[in-house]
């Protein structure tokens, strides 16, 4: 079935903003999201007064409300906002939404925000956060079947990926030493990315093979290095007509697509897939995605996936159909993910390296290659991929 | 101090067979599928009749994991553990542990079997052991 290409080109990114990114920051979440907020307007060249229109995650993921914010920012009146589930899973919803406010006419310029701070609001890596009393015994809540998995002591992101990467490595006949080469090549090609990257957490830290391999397990397969940062930061964009963007700046990132996907148990973390788990999402999500915007795997020049871990950005690469199902391993290992490779990815060095962001820094990663600003800039990149490992994504182009 | 699961109405008859050691599934009474986590009705031919059939217990590591580093306090002293998927002989899959073995020794497609651990006087959790 053909369907029509309902965003490409309609709607723009005309301006982004970040706060530093590091460990612990001493302003709140809200703090630092009304510093990135202040950032991108000012990048975009508009007035915050002018914003009518926020996209955000939902709770309890994002702590920062668009009214804490419309209140701090002293916005008179938002005609449009809206909230997207699921995590990093939210990261080609809230663009998909913002871009259809503004080529809808529900709102002129839509400022899409993530705010962290989990060195005050507990990280996500722990799953005791805010657990006060450690002899009484803990009740989990049934919420999407936790309480079928915490008790066993499964409870984090990072444990429920070393299932898949266990998965994929029994699948694909990798040998532990085959997935240790294939994540590490990934995480190590990231840390040089994010070394050469001013804002990156990890710019003055270098990851060779020994520090790599010697690191501690954390769940196996997944090593130290192959699970994303924890910090605080925040990242902004703002969105608005194509039109309208063209008059504020001479280089607006044009949104040619931006996806959501669901079906059952695809939900981030849903796992009891009953299919092959390894398959993230329905591919026709994928097929979609490239044809809304008009553009081939071939076409896309940098790609940044969201990495809470090395294991998704090998999978994304599969998923995305840059690499055939079960190829991706080998595609690392040949290829690479480097300047030089067929497709730069993470160039900022991602979750793992630069900030762990929910996958908006890999988006505002994004608009810096394609305005030719990047500080690992691809050469001539013309469009880029920034995708979650279960389906939603954006591409965009200069 | 344990971690156990809250129930809901949904989930209660599987936590009580656990505690009486039977492993049991929703069951489908008008086309018979086996359905885990339970769901309000069936997701495949929308019944709202819906029953509890006790399976097997036997089934296979369809993958796994070794945590060896705890993120949550309430699991330090069991470090190093292994988590795992299990695929019943009957189809669905349960997030289990595997114990009864050393966890370096679970591997992908292991038969296993359900065997009970109780974590507090009220609430037992199945696990799953290497089948003989």
């Amino acid at each position: 079935m053909t369907r029509r290409a309902p965003i490409r080109k309609t709607a723009a990114i005309a301006g982004i903003g970040q706060t530093a990114y590091a460990k612990a920051l001493e302003p709140t979440a809200w703090e630092l999201a009304v510093e990135a907020v202040l950032a991108a307007c000012a990048d975009a060249g508009v007035d915050v007064a002018d914003v009518d229109g926020m996209c955000r995650f939902t709770a309890p993921f994002e702590t920062v409300s668009e009214a804490m914010l419309v209140r701090a920012l002293g916005i008179r009146e938002l005609s449009f906002f809206a909230q997207a589930p699921h995590g990093g899973e939210a990261l080609g919803a809230v663009v998909a939404h913002a871009a259809a406010a503004v080529s809808a006419g529900l709102a002129n310029v839509v400022v899409v925000y993530r705010a962290l701070s989990q060195s005050k609001g507990g990280r996500f890596g722990r799953a005791d956060r805010g657990a006060a009393d450690r002899s009484a015994d803990i009740v989990v809540p049934e919420q999407d079947n936790l309480s079928l998995a915490w008790p066993y002591g499964l409870m984090s992101p990072g444990q429920l990926f070393a299932l898949w990467a266990r998965r994929y490595a029994a699948v694909h006949g990798l040998t532990d030493e085959d997935l240790t080469r294939t994540l590490g090549t990934i995480a190590i090609t990231q840390r040089q990315y994010a070394n050469n990257n001013p804002a990156a957490m990890m710019r003055d830290r270098k990851l060779d093979w020994d520090t790599y391999r010697g690191a501690r397990m954390i769940s196996e397969p997944l090593r130290l290095f192959d699970l994303c940062l924890e910090n605080d930061g925040a990242c902004a964009f703002v969105i608005t007509s194509a039109a309208t963007a063209r008059t504020l700046r001479a280089d607006p990132v044009y949104v040619l697509s931006a996806t959501q996907t669901l079906s059952p148990y695809r939900e981030p973390m849903g796992i009891y897939t009953g299919g092959e788990m390894l398959e993230l999402f329905p591919p026709a999500a994928a097929d979609r995605l490239f044809g809304q915007a008009g553009v081939t795997r071939q076409d896309i020049d940098v790609a940044e996936l969201y990495d809470a871990t090395s294991y998704m950005t090998l999978r994304s690469l599969e998923s995305y159909g840059f690499a055939a199902d079960g190829a991706g391993w080998r595609y690392v290992l040949e290829q690479g993910t480097g300047p030089d490779s067929p497709l730069p990815v993470n160039t900022h060095g991602g979750h793992l390296s630069e900030a762990y962001l929910h996958g908006m820094n890999g988006i505002l990663e994004a608009v810096r290659q394609l305005r030719g600003t990047a500080s690992n800039q691809v050469s001539g990149a013309e469009i880029a991929l920034v995708g979650a490992p279960a389906g939603s994504a954006t591409i965009l182009a200069r | 101090m344990a971690v156990v699961p809250g129930m809901t109405e949904l989930t209660a008859p599987y936590w009580q067979a656990a505690s009486e050691g039977r492993l049991v599934i929703q069951e489908c009474q008008s086309c018979g599928r086996l359905t885990h986590p339970p769901l309000p009705a069936c997701p495949r031919c929308h019944a709202r009749d819906l029953g509890w059939r006790e399976v097997s217990g036997t089934g296979t590591v369809y993958t796994y994991t070794v945590v060896r580093h705890p993120t949550h306090f309430a699991f330090a002293d069991q470090i190093p553990y292994a988590l795992a998927l299990v695929e019943l002989t009957e189809g669905p899959w349960l997030i289990t542990g595997i114990t009864g073995c050393d966890p370096t020794e679970v591997h992908a497609g292991m038969p296993v079997r359900a065997t009970f651990r109780p974590v507090t006087d009220t609430v037992t959790l199945p696990y799953f052991e290497p089948a003989p």
